[in-house]
């Protein structure tokens, strides 16, 4: 008995001697912190970031590349497994985008959500980098000048979504979002942006980025070449703004080479798991029925002999059919583009500086303007083999010109640049709907979160 | 600190307590034990001394023997019969015991503290209590929670699928949070066993999106139910305050069988029986016409071709896939006995089971041995171990995503003119309609396997510290671990059709997941008398640690017919994932009991957690419960009414805060080649508290003619705030949420029972119950913006989540008065549930039971009928009822036949649940046969899900493809329900 309770008793001395009411701290095992970079980064965490920031500028890829260029009619995202793919994205049966509507959810997804997210990535570099010592002046102003110019990229996506509802631009503090601008103001906006990128480049003195970028940028790395990727994306974006003049000195400060290759341009890297593959590669002929094809009016509409529509499209073996409660569509041709699930994707390129030049030029309508555009069109078509312009030189000729070598040149680009410039120019209804029985959307409206983060405090 | 304090006391206390004894003197009693209705003995009973340690059991003829001392009263009590109390003297030799049967379960012993129990008449909840007869006495389940249907009021059970192994939700009185799942917390013999739904990953190779889409098993379904001897159901926190945090959603306690003293019991069962679906669709046939309709023009020659050449031999497809017998074998082997120090339970049982698709399946081997010592008179120690090992195939069913990996998504679109069989090369066809994979090759070939090993150990010590004649001072310490290890398989070979089509053809993912749970819980329970009233005081400590580690490696492009990630050209660490968390608790409680007239209990826990914002902060939870027995008081002469009890009782609970909430993480990311760090879209909050619930209950417990009849009647209104529900931030911002403790969600409802004898005769006992209960939900209070959440989206019908809405409420396309507002198109919330329980013993030895269950209102998101109305292949899909020249399959209302209003459908049904049938051979017939070896026989058929009526279009209107979810109500291409029909043969020797 006694021995018992002695047993007993020394239990109870060992329990209690291993305090049950201490608690560990616990930190996150999986990750380091988001704080662990606001103060004093060393250059490795800032090195971090930065790659984090491409990863974050590719965020929009895969949903604008499947949804803006179905909008535009360049594409068809034909989808075997969820019928939405083509009846809501084609407005099919009198479907109309809403603030929640299918391959955007709530927050808008890869056209929207993701570019801010991207932008505030950017915003951590730079904050994260003006508040550490480890770095010089000019890396600091190499960061920042880096960082604006995937900024001033990034909002361009949500400006051209929602279109005329306009966007927020001042979007530092979560908790207390700037109220929405018009889209013009938006663009503006976008240009300081992208301006004051090229300040920080420029005073980011010379020769390579003093960081690491992937290979997307090879060619571009420089300090150099990145102040004209810069001024490429503010050529794009003063065509949006219809500054005509500005989208002159922009793509002419920009890496534009008449001579060079229409493909050279910087690009989203994707590779092997751990990396992400490029998501729009389709195995060739390969039996699927989840796929992107060629809507059947870029293959009508196709200049005889064009070399892009050979060089980007593939005629399948057998066609793709996917039915619907809208009826069937059938694809015959899928993009030829990617030669493995692991090519690189450019986002701006030569071949669109040049056609942007020849619009700028065509818009600002002097004869040698006009001239001038005739000229960058034809570095165009000869490149396509389809023959110098042979139309009339004015400016509304040249710009009809211009749109249409747009479609076959940048065609189902992750950007979607026909839905965008036949918006532009009023031309939506051009866009042709009688394959598919479906209507051409405008815009969206902001997401269903942006309007009840509104109604919750009351703006 | 309190805990050493306490820890001193209790060194001296227990000094004291060496030298204590009784003396007196001492005789033999001696007697049998008999049910009054069939006067055989009973085996078992308890048999003790009033006031003393004193106590035997019965043995297999029901008789004992006891030591008393001078004049004293001996209780004999029995789950199951009324507790009887007899006068005996030293003059006493020998006496005859007649114990009656209790139909109300008065007599049974509830949990009411974490370290008492209370008499159910006493109870002042209603604490669901269901016995291993009520449990497993009709049919043979498979999983414990599914045993528990239409056996509770205020508990909804809600079966995922029809897959092998399991994959339940349990709602106990509605939703208590809007984040997670609101699943109990499960206590097995004092210890806290996971029952989380592990991934299996399924749904990250089928395409289908978030685990939530794995139809996975939750971890319950590892435990054998055959060992439950009682589970008990704490159903809100105000039965279930003193679990303090986790307690939210509710406790259900189990507790394991015992070994009895006495002769050793050996016993065999067997079940063998047959699963078959519980309904089929059908699948509607092609015509030329249809073909003409269906397929683009260019299309329609091949189609027409293909149908011609099937010359009239149609495939029906879902019989095939869905329509296979499955068979089901049990087999257990248990031992039991023991003598009055030592008792043991050991039980080994072998469940195998198949599934109505071919290739899936679900074995357990389970082995528990239940070891309780008395070291000496006042001290008992407990070992319970489990060692348990589950195989689980579950097949390819559910949502997929381009894949192919779901049967049902290329069943709805093949029509039943294409042969999608192999050929005699073996060499399987492609599939040439809109889901590019041969449904036949998946069956064949893909693996959806998990492998479960799990061992818990529970441990108990009671001590008796301090004991006068009318107090007793305990010191009681259990608790134990639960190691949970799921080794996972999904596999799709090289040669599937989809994966032909891919860059890396095959596709495996292998997962490793441990969960490794610990807790300990230490109380003094010291029971005295103040005057007339019993005073049960108790305080204690609890501590709970958890622990998760996973681990899932993905190969792509594979070697023809290897599973190995060395055999694969992409090789890829999926996940890898840790968690860690510690929670510390405190208890008080008193409890008070005038006389069984009025019982009333008072209580207090506090908790604290890692995963709050501040680990070191203590949370309070109160509870205060009364009840008043009025029949008990002596002004009561109303000889009809046996027992008239109003009660009332409060208490408060928490919901823990997931692990992670307050962190801000970077997010590891790699592209071309380099390593970065991504800002979270979510921001951690580092203020986040605890989910807190509180519950007022009223009731009144009713008996009539001697508890022939009962009634047990109970109002809740079930309130919890700080409910933790991502703040959505607007997406502008670059993050899109961060946690919060804003939203208020109130539960109202009513649970009604009312059981009794219907039928007492020589030849035939008929005893029913009818169980009624309904639930309200309601968010009071939203605090952050309303949001859309659960299912598909608004097309296909999603939830709204908005101040002044039930939770469960479905809207979808059309909007309505703008952008964001969308039409309201049902809610998942049944109306009622009901359940009509009977046990019929006629002819002495042979027992029917049944059960019916009735499930009123409550819509289903039917997308089931969405893949095949897309098909073409929905049974009537070419019927044109309007005569408008569109089918029906492509008209389904309400029009303009574009919204999201076509798939929300009520899911009302009746169901017979379970049925059985047994006959107890005679004792004397097996002696005549066997000789004396075998002491019981018994023989039964029975069937679970026998029957099911209901207007809904699906396999089962219940069904959920997001597990436990609150949109736990979406049906696409779900696993089949089985009925299930067996033959049992239980031996005892």
């Amino acid at each position: 008995m006694k021995k018992i309770h002695k047993y007993l008793f020394l239990g109870l001395m060992v329990a209690a001697a291993c305090n049950p009411f201490e608690l560990d701290e616990i930190v996150d095992p999986n990750n380091p912190s988001v704080g662990s970079v606001s103060n004093n980064a060393t250059k490795n965490q800032l090195q971090f970031l930065l790659t984090g920031l491409e990863s974050r500028h590719r965020g929009y890829v895969g949903n604008i590349s499947q949804a803006w260029n179905t909008f535009g009619r360049e594409i068809w995202y034909l989808n075997g497994s969820d019928p939405r793919f083509q009846t809501d994205w084609l407005g099919q049966n009198g479907r109309v985008p809403d603030a929640a509507y299918f391959g955007f959810g709530a927050t808008g997804g890869g056209s929207y959500a993701s570019p801010y997210q991207a932008i505030k990535q950017a915003q951590v570099l730079i904050d994260a980098a003006a508040n550490t010592t480890v770095v010089s002046a000019t890396e600091r102003a190499a960061i920042s000048g880096f960082a604006k110019t995937i900024m001033g990229y990034q909002f361009m996506i949500p400006a051209n979504f929602v279109y005329q509802n306009g966007i927020r631009v001042d979007v530092a503090d979560p908790l207390n979002p700037g109220p929405y601008v018009t889209y013009d103001a938006a663009l503006d906006h976008i240009l300081g942006v992208l301006n004051d990128g090229l300040t920080d480049l420029n005073a980011a003195g010379t020769g390579n980025f003093p960081f690491k970028l992937t290979a997307g940028w090879t060619g571009f790395n420089t300090i150099e070449t990145l102040k004209q990727v810069n001024r490429g994306i503010a050529a794009r974006l003063n065509l949006y703004r219809e500054d005509w003049q500005g989208a002159l000195d922009a793509v002419n400060a920009s890496f534009i080479n008449e001579t060079g290759s229409l493909n050279a341009g910087p690009a989203h890297p994707y590779g092997a798991p751990p990396d992400s593959f490029n998501p729009l590669f389709y195995v060739a002929n390969a039996a699927v029925s989840t796929i992107i094809v060629v809507h059947p009016s870029v293959l009508d509409d196709a200049t005889p002999g064009d070399k892009r529509v050979t060089d980007k499209f593939l005629l399948r073996n057998t066609p793709v059919t996917v039915s619907t409660d809208a009826g069937p569509l059938t694809g015959t041709h899928q993009d030829k583009r990617w030669t493995a699930n692991t090519s690189s994707i450019p986002f701006i390129r030569n071949e669109e500086l040049i056609l942007i030049k020849a619009e700028a030029l065509a818009q600002l309508g002097s004869a040698q303007n006009l001239l001038d555009a005739e000229a960058a069109i034809n570095i165009i078509r000869n490149a396509a083999l389809i023959g110098n312009y042979p139309g009339a030189v004015t400016k509304d000729d040249l710009i009809d010109e211009i749109l249409y070598q747009r479609r076959y040149s940048l065609w189902a680009e992750p950007w979607g640049h026909r839905w965008i410039d036949a918006r532009r120019y009023g031309r939506l209804n051009e866009i042709p709907t009688s394959y598919d029985n479906g209507a051409v959307f405008t815009q969206f409206p902001h997401p269903q979160s942006d309007l009840n983060w509104d109604a919750y405090t009351g703006n | 600190m309190k805990f050493y304090l306490m820890t001193k006391r209790l060194a001296f206390v227990l000094l004291l307590a060496t030298g204590l004894t009784a003396y007196g003197q001492s005789y033999q009693v001696s007697g049998v034990i008999r049910d009054a209705r069939t006067a055989e003995g009973i085996v078992g009973v308890n048999v003790s001394v009033k006031g003393t340690s004193q106590g035997t059991i019965s043995d297999i003829n029901g008789n004992f023997s006891v030591e008393a001392n001078g004049s004293a009263v001996l209780i004999f009590s029995f789950i199951g019969y009324k507790t009887k109390e007899v006068n005996v003297s030293a003059a006493t030799t020998s006496i005859s015991v007649s114990l009656e049967e209790d139909v109300t379960s008065l007599e049974e012993v509830v949990v009411s503290g974490l370290a008492s129990s209370v008499k159910r008449s006493n109870l002042a909840n209603a604490v669901g209590s269901v016995s291993a007869k009520d449990l497993l006495g009709t049919t043979q389940i498979q999983t414990a929670d599914a045993a528990i249907y239409g056996k509770v009021p205020g508990a909804n059970i809600r079966q995922n699928g029809g897959a092998p192994g399991g994959g339940m939700s349990i709602l106990l009185r509605g939703f208590t949070t809007l984040s997670g799942a609101s699943q109990p917390l499960i206590i097995l013999d004092g210890v806290y066993i996971d029952n989380s739904f592990q991934r299996t990953g399924r749904a990250t190779v089928s395409g289908a999106g978030a685990s939530s889409q794995d139809d996975g098993a939750n971890r319950l379904a590892d435990l054998n139910p055959a060992d439950i001897e009682t589970l008990e159901i704490l159903k809100g926190p105000s039965a279930a305050a003193i679990y303090g945090t986790r307690a939210n959603a509710g406790v259900i306690i189990i507790t394991t069988k015992k070994g009895k003293a006495g002769k050793t019991v050996v016993s065999f069962n067997q079940d063998i029986g047959v699963g078959t679906p519980l309904r089929l669709l059908g699948v509607d046939n092609w015509s030329e016409d249809k073909i003409n309709f269906f397929f683009a023009a260019a299309r329609r020659p091949v189609e027409l071709q293909r149908f011609n050449d099937a010359n009239g031999k149609f495939i029906d497809y879902e019989d095939y896939f869905y329509g296979n017998t499955a068979t089901l074998s049990n087999t257990r082997i248990s031992v039991s006995g023991g003598d009055e120090k030592t008792k043991f339970y050991i039980n080994g049982g072998i469940t195998d089971e198949s599934g109505v698709v071919k290739k899936t399946g679900f074995k357990r081997y389970s082995i528990r041995s239940n070891i309780e010592h008395k070291l000496t008179k006042d001290i008992t120690f407990g070992f319970n171990s489990n060692v348990l090992r589950t195989v689980t195939d579950r097949g390819f069913t559910g949502n997929q995503n381009n894949t192919g990996a779901s049967i049902g998504y290329p069943m709805s679109y093949v029509p039943n003119y294409f042969n999608l069989f192999p050929n005699e090369q073996g060499v399987y066809p492609d599939n040439p309609y809109t889901i590019a994979e041969n449904p036949v090759a998946v069956t064949d070939k893909g693996i959806n396997n998990s492998l479960v090993n799990r061992f818990i150990q529970a441990f108990s010590l009671d001590a008796n510290l301090f004991k006068t004649d009318n107090s007793i001072l305990k010191f009681k310490l259990n608790g134990g671990l639960d190691f949970v290890q799921n080794s996972t398989m999904i596999y799709l070979p090289e040669d599937l059709q989809y994966q032909r089509a891919q860059a890396n053809p095959g596709d495996v993912l292998i997962g490793k997941q441990e969960a490794f749970n610990t807790n300990f819980q230490a109380a003094l329970v010291y029971d005295y008398n103040v005057r007339a009233i019993n005073m049960t005081t108790q305080l204690g400590v609890v501590r709970l640690d958890f622990e998760t580690d996973v681990l899932f490696n993905r190969g792509r492009g594979l070697s023809p017919g290897q599973k190995s990630i060395k055999q694969a050209n992409i090789q890829e660490v999926e996940t890898d994932f840790t968690s860690k968390q510690q929670d510390a608790g405190v208890f008080v409680q008193q409890d008070l009991n005038y006389q069984d007239k009025i019982v009333g209990t008072l209580g207090m826990r506090w908790d604290k957690s890692t995963t709050n914002g501040d680990k070191d902060k203590f949370y309070g939870f109160p509870r205060a419960s009364m009840a008043v027995n009025l029949t008990n008081f002596d002004f009561w002469s109303i000889k009809s009414v046996s027992q008239l009890k109003p009660r009332f009782a409060y208490g408060q609970t928490a919901g823990p805060v997931p692990f992670g909430t307050t962190f801000t993480p970077l997010t590891g990311v790699n592209i071309g080649g380099l390593l970065g760090s991504t800002v979270s879209t979510t921001i951690g909050n580092l203020l986040i508290s605890p989910e807190r619930a509180e519950e007022l209950e009223f009731g009144l417990d009713l008996g009539l003619f001697n508890n022939r009849i009962s009634f047990e009647g109970t109002y809740y209104i079930k309130r919890s705030k700080d409910n933790i529900q991502n703040l959505n931030l607007a997406p502008g911002t670059g993050v899109t949420s961060s946690p919060s403790n804003e939203a208020e969600l109130e539960n109202k409802g009513i649970e009604l029972s009312l059981g009794g004898t219907v039928l007492e005769k020589d030849k035939i006992r008929w005893t029913s119950r009818v169980m009624w209960w309904k639930n309200e939900t309601m968010v009071t209070r939203l605090g952050i913006p309303s949001y859309l959440t659960g299912a598909f989206g608004t097309g296909l019908g999603t939830f709204l989540i908005r101040e002044g809405v039930a939770p469960t409420t479905i809207v979808g396309t059309p909007t309505t008065t703008g952008p964001s507002e969308f039409t309201v198109w049902g809610d998942s919330q049944p109306d009622f549930t009901m359940s009509w329980f009977n046990s019929i013993t006629f002819l002495k030895n042979f027992d029917l039971n049944f059960m019916w269950e009735w499930r009123k209102g409550g819509d289903n998101i039917n997308l089931q009928s969405f893949l095949t109305d897309s098909g073409g292949t929905t049974k009537g899909w070419f019927d044109d009822d309007d005569g408008d020249g569109t089918p029906n399959g492509r008209q389904r209302p309400p029009a303009p036949y574009n919204n999201a209003g076509r798939w929300v459908q009520d899911a009302s049904f009746i169901k017979l649940r379970e049925l059985g049938l047994y006959y107890n051979v005679p004792k004397a017939n097996t002696d005549k046969w066997f000789g004396n070896t075998i002491s019981r026989a018994r023989l039964g058929i029975s069937g679970n899900n026998v029957l099911l009526f209901t207007k809904y279009e699906g396999y089962d209107p219940e069904t959920s493809t997001f597990g436990a979810s609150f949109a736990n109500n979406v049906d696409i291409a779900p696993y089949p329900t089985m009925r299930r029909l067996f033959f049992h043969v239980q031996i005892d020797f």
